[in-house]
């Protein structure tokens, strides 16, 4: 500020700049209606697998994958028991230290909640297993 | 410019404004660049909650599915035929973007799978399904 003032001859330079004012409204405005239309979407969820259409059908593919079947009604049977949700986790356990390589195969019926179908996935990533396949049946 | 001159000592008293515009320039910038990369589905679920669900940094293309099987996405109600076509058309914009599919709690399975096969043979080939971590 100094500086300028003892240049003398008063403002010359100064006033061979542009006037940036209205150019820094106009970006303030940009910049607010961005700030005010941003989305910030942060999601989180789970990843699975999904057999591809030209492979063996899913209940051939092999036999040493875990299984678990979703009903319509929202009930889970593993190994032809019904289970609760959060036994899942237990028998995902178990099974896998038999077979250590193992994936599960959900089968989910056409009509079952995808509420439980997370909570399933849910329950066999705690297991320890995150290779799932989702395979749908009528 | 002209009454300028005339007051040059004004001009000493201003605040420079060069840092910051340059400052909101950047700014404007950053939004710009990021809000233009999501697409938003554009209606409310129902999210499931899960304890091992993780943060998908790079999913950004969102397709809601509702409790009454209704598709949505970027805002406005699909159908499970168009969902194909608009993500080969997003895919081949942006090959990098992956999908999350933000199924409602009491929705049914076999659309959340049909839904997934169609984004699969566009292919887009990283789909995973939405869930509230920390239940």
């Amino acid at each position: 500020m100094r500086k300028r003032r003892d240049q003398g001859g008063g403002g010359h330079e100064s006033s061979t700049g542009i006037d940036l004012a209205p150019m820094l409204d106009f970006v303030i405005n940009l910049l607010i209606f961005f700030i005010i239309t941003a989305v910030f979407v942060k999601e989180s969820g789970l990843q699975v697998n999904r057999p591809t259409s030209f492979e063996t059908p899913p209940d051939e593919q092999d036999a040493k994958s875990i299984q678990i079947q979703i009903l319509d009604n929202g009930e889970i049977w593993v190994d032809n028991r019904a289970v609760d949700v959060r036994a899942v986790r237990a028998n995902v356990e178990r099974m896998s230290a038999v077979n250590p390589d193992s994936g599960v195969l959900i089968i989910a019926q056409e009509k079952a909640p995808t509420g439980v179908l997370v909570d399933v996935v849910d329950q066999v990533h705690l297991g320890g297993i995150y290779n799932i396949t989702f395979s749908t049946t009528q | 410019m002209q009454s300028r001159r005339h007051s040059p000592e004004s001009e000493d008293h201003g605040i420079d404004l060069a840092p910051m515009l340059d400052f909101c320039v950047n700014l404007l910038i950053f939004f710009i660049i990021t809000t233009s990369f999501i697409k938003e589905a554009g209606v409310t679920v129902f999210k499931p909650e899960a304890v091992t669900a993780e943060h998908e940094d790079s999913g950004n293309l969102l397709i809601a599915i509702r409790e009454n099987g209704d598709i949505w996405m970027d805002r406005q109600r699909i159908e499970l035929r168009d969902v194909r076509t608009r993500m080969e058309r997003l895919h081949i914009e942006r090959p990098d973007d992956t999908v999350v599919i933000i199924a409602d709690k009491a929705s049914k399975a076999g659309i959340v799978a049909q839904v997934m096969d169609e984004v699969r043979l566009s292919g887009i080939k990283v789909v995973s399904i939405a869930a509230d971590p920390g239940a």
